[in-house]
């Protein structure tokens, strides 16, 4: 925006007056903290000493209605309006590329009611995910959401990009787990879905909103399905030589409907690497991690069905300790200096598809990458966690531990081997993206993923943002 | 780089103690959760910001309370590293007005809230008193001396109206928290005390971490330094407390004091006492245990007043939501903090003088 004169302070003053001076920041510090979510390429960018796009507001609104208020002060100048949960949105989603309002949700962050007998609660979008789960379980109920980010992440933030949970090949992703919400449209309006999302009283609008990032509205209230707190969790770890075997005996657990809450496989890299450095085991081969939960003998007999066919294949019964075990420190792996951090350069290219297809998919992303940038010594590593009856999320990431030092080198860099991570998965039957959502960095491709779907969702945004307010530059819409 | 700052490094960009971080709850803003402020500070080190009224007031609204080393996998000392950084920016004389007077007066007096009185009685039992405690809740001191003398033991009451170290070391005066700490040893050795009761949780801290983390000094091997209460808890067959009768669920909810986070070891005997003195459990706050949130009661007291008294106050409000009418604690500054800024009436009172009317007429 880089406004200057009287009409920066006519917006702040009209923001103030919606939402009280308190809550409406210009503050140098304030706007650096907003200048970066989880995104490597901002958070590389103020690492090497550049400065970043600032949002030129932070404001924080307490209701739906203050969110309508200030959209329509956004419509009548123009100006940019961000949604902003927990900020660990890993691909820019929340970045003010063009400056702005960053609305932060987190002051929405009441429990509207836990209804125990439909086992739902509805709570406002900017809940902490942690805090709402310890919540439901001072009832004996979960949400059973459970993101390595929950820690960090809102419950807005969940729904937005569409996320998934380390439970969701149970449970199913966010998305699966909404019955309602309340959402604020670019134009102010203040709408609530239908009261169910199973019906037949006409299409599914709701699900416009999941996944949309902030580009359609804001989500302002949900309400989610719990889960009785289960008796059991029953984990084990098991040992496969070969990835191709794992991911069959994967497919055929899963399309038995034998309900594993979790198959977490590790490929041979991520074995020999991060389960050695986070949970301590040297190993050779793909480190899968089963798990069965809920009524003890129902679990036992999965989890022995599951062993049947895992057995099938020649894999080594590593027992319930090393399962447990990673169930334990499962989020370890997300602390630095135990986490991939800078100056590395890394980047998450997970993807999902069908199971005729996955392998491939793979092999050829792997091939892509590693052979397209050798020189730069790039280490490709993935797990398969997200499995669905038809088909399984591989978990992909590359690292390069010596990047160049210019930031816009780096960049550069950074770009083309995304290109060719997603050229490799589309060219392959993929999906962009699984859970993390589109944000900024996937932007540029959804064109070529929705191929002549496209303009149909062009056209949506334009009719329900014609100004284009609404977290412009992300989810493949520009400003 | 002083090593312990590099915490700064690992801290800027992570997120995942955001959900026990106490000023992002009440503020709701980024820049003053671990991650905010250590993205400013590594950011003032890159030459992207420099110390002025914004950035000083994200460095110095962290509480220094534990709650996020208390949940970090890899225990990065945030906390000190702050307290460091803010040692360069006093050297600087950037330190805010409000800082420096606290400092001052601990500097010249070993006190921030009135006068320290150094002991004169030798005994090898003591009670660490500290500043709060002999300067702003002495009816809290008396309770716990007599419980003590209900135990059967001399205590020898050190530290009245001294500073740990804590507060100056929070503040970035190391050199006055160094010599508030070997104070404190100097005092508990003339005194020839070998068991050192701490009344206090905040100086408890200092006495068996921050003295050795963030000032490299030890305590003498041959002081056995304990918690009061789990000193108190373990005594509760003696003590042979009358429950009060007919009371079977409560509504004084226990409150977590500052730094309890820290000493995970105390929860239990806390609701233990609790138990005895109340007659049941007590109701339990949502920030409780490992997720205890601190009162305005650290140095934020003086770093950052406004954010002080928020915290303090949403302690009022998370026992208000839970149904309690009176709120219980054993921590005199924690109480004296709350006492200070409860509008609503609630009863808040100390379990050690709770626990004192519960004693048999005869002991
Ligand atoms: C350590 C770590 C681990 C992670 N693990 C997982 C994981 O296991 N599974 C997973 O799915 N994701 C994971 N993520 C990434 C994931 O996208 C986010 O953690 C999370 O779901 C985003 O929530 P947030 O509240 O932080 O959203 P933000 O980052 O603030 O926002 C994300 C996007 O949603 C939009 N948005 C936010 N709130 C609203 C709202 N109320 N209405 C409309 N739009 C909104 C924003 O504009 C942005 O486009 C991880 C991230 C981190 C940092
Ligand atoms: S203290 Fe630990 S959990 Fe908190 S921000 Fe730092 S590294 Fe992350």
């Amino acid at each position: 925006m880089e406004w200057t004169g009287l009409q920066p302070e006519m917006v702040r003053s009209e923001l103030t007056e919606i939402v009280g001076d308190a809550h409406v920041s210009t503050d140098e510090a304030d706007r650096l903290a907003y200048a970066t979510d989880w995104f490597w390429l901002p958070q590389m960018w103020l690492d090497r000493g550049e400065a970043p796009r600032k949002p030129d507001y932070i404001v924080r609104p307490k209701s739906a209605e203050e969110i309508s208020a200030i959209l329509q002060v956004a419509n009548s100048y123009r100006i940019p309006v961000i949604p902003w949960g927990g900020g660990s949105g890993s691909q820019g989603g929340a970045l003010p590329v063009f400056g702005g309002i960053v609305l932060d949700t987190k002051r929405m962050n009441r429990i509207v009611e836990i209804d125990e007998k439909s086992l739902t609660v509805t709570a406002e979008a900017g809940i902490n995910g942690k805090q709402l789960e310890w919540a439901v379980n001072e009832k004996g109920l979960m949400l059973p959401h459970y993101p390595a980010s929950a820690n960090c992440a809102t419950l807005g933030g969940y729904l937005a990009p569409r996320g998934t949970g380390t439970i969701s090949t149970k449970y199913g992703k966010a998305e699966d787990l909404v019955l309602r919400m309340q959402v604020v449209l670019p134009d102010g309006h203040i709408l609530r879905t239908p009261i169910v999302p199973q019906h037949a009283a006409g299409p599914d609008f709701y699900r416009l909103f999941l996944g949309s990032e902030g580009t359609f509205g804001v989500i302002t209230e949900a309400t989610m399905q719990l889960d009785y707190l289960p008796e059991c969790r029953l984990l084990r770890a098991v040992l496969f030589e070969d990835l191709t075997d794992a991911i069959e005996a994967g497919r055929q657990i899963m399309t038995r409907r034998l309900e594993p809450f979790v198959i977490r496989l590790y490929d041979p890299r991520s074995t020999a690497s991060r389960v050695k450095k986070i949970l301590g085991y040297e190993l050779e081969g793909a480190y899968m991690v089963l798990g069965f939960d809920g009524d003890k003998d129902i679990a036992t007999l999965q989890e022995e069905k599951a062993m049947d066919i895992i057995n099938g294949f020649g894999a080594r019964d590593l027992g319930r300790e090393p399962g447990e075990a990673w169930w334990n420190q499962r989020y370890d792996f997300y602390y630095p200096p135990q986490s991939l951090k800078l100056p590395w350069m890394y980047g998450t290219t997970e993807t999902v598809t069908t199971y005729d297809k996955i392998e491939k998919l793979y092999f050829a992303e792997k091939k892509a990458v590693e052979e397209g940038y050798k020189e730069w010594d790039i280490d490709f590593i993935g797990h398969f966690s997200h499995w669905f009856h038809w088909g399984v999320m591989v978990y992909t990431r590359f690292i390069i531990r010596n990047p160049p030092d210019d930031a816009k080198e780096a960049v550069r860099l950074h770009n083309r081997v995304w290109n060719t991570a997603m050229t490799a998965v589309l060219e392959n039957g993929g999906m962009v993206n699984e859970h993390h959502g589109v944000g900024l960095k996937l932007s540029r491709f959804m064109r070529r993923q929705y191929g002549d779907a496209w303009p149909l969702l062009d056209r949506i945004k334009k009719s329900l943002d014609p100004n284009g307010i609404m977290n412009p530059g992300k989810v493949g819409f520009g400003r | 780089m002083n090593t312990v700052i590099g915490a700064i490094e690992n801290c800027r960009f992570c997120l995942m103690c955001r959900h026990v971080a106490p000023v992002g709850h009440i503020t709701h803003n980024e820049s003053v959760t671990p991650h905010g402020i250590a993205l400013v500070a590594a950011m003032q080190r890159r030459g992207q910001l420099t110390w002025n009224t914004s950035t000083l007031d994200v460095l110095y609204a962290e509480p220094d309370g534990g709650n996020c080393r208390a949940h970090c996998v890899t225990d990065q000392p945030l906390p000190a590293a702050i307290a460091a950084i803010r040692a360069e920016v006093a050297d600087d004389g950037l330190a805010p007005p409000e800082v420096v007077s606290a400092h001052n007066r601990i500097a010249e007096n070993h006190s921030a809230f009135g006068s320290y009185e150094p002991a004169t009685m030798h005994g090898e039992w003591g009670l660490f008193v500290g500043d709060v405690g002999f300067n702003l809740a002495r009816e809290t001191v008396q309770a716990a001396l007599k419980l003590l003398e209900a135990c059967g033991l001399d205590v020898v009451p050190v530290g009245c109206g001294l500073d740990s170290g804590f507060i100056p070391c929070s503040l970035g005066y190391p050199k006055t928290a160094h010599a508030q700490a070997r104070l404190c040893i100097e005092e508990v050795q003339r005194t020839g005390i070998k068991k050192l009761l701490v009344l206090s949780p905040q100086d408890l801290f200092a006495f068996l971490q921050m003295h050795q983390e963030r000032l490299d000094i030890t305590w003498p091997e041959d002081v056995v330094i304990i918690d009061l209460i789990d000193f108190l808890a373990s005594q509760v067959p003696n003590l042979k407390l009358i429950p009060p009768a007919g009371i079977t669920e409560n509504a004084a909810a226990y409150v977590d004091p500052t730094h309890a986070v820290r000493l995970p070891g105390r929860f239990d005997a806390a609701r233990s006492l609790c138990e005895v003195a109340l007659g049941s459990a007590p109701l339990e706050l949502f920030w409780r245990k490992d997720r205890a949130h601190p009162v305005g009661s650290t140095a934020i007291q003086f770093t950052r007043p406004d954010i002080g008294v928020r915290l303090t106050e949403a302690r009022l409000e998370d026992a208000i939501n839970r149904g309690a009418k009176s709120i219980v604690c054993d921590d005199p500054v924690t109480l004296h903090e709350l006492r200070l800024r409860d509008k609503s009436n609630m009863r808040i009172q100390g379990l050690y003088e709770t626990m004192l009317t519960r004693l048999p007429p005869h002991s």
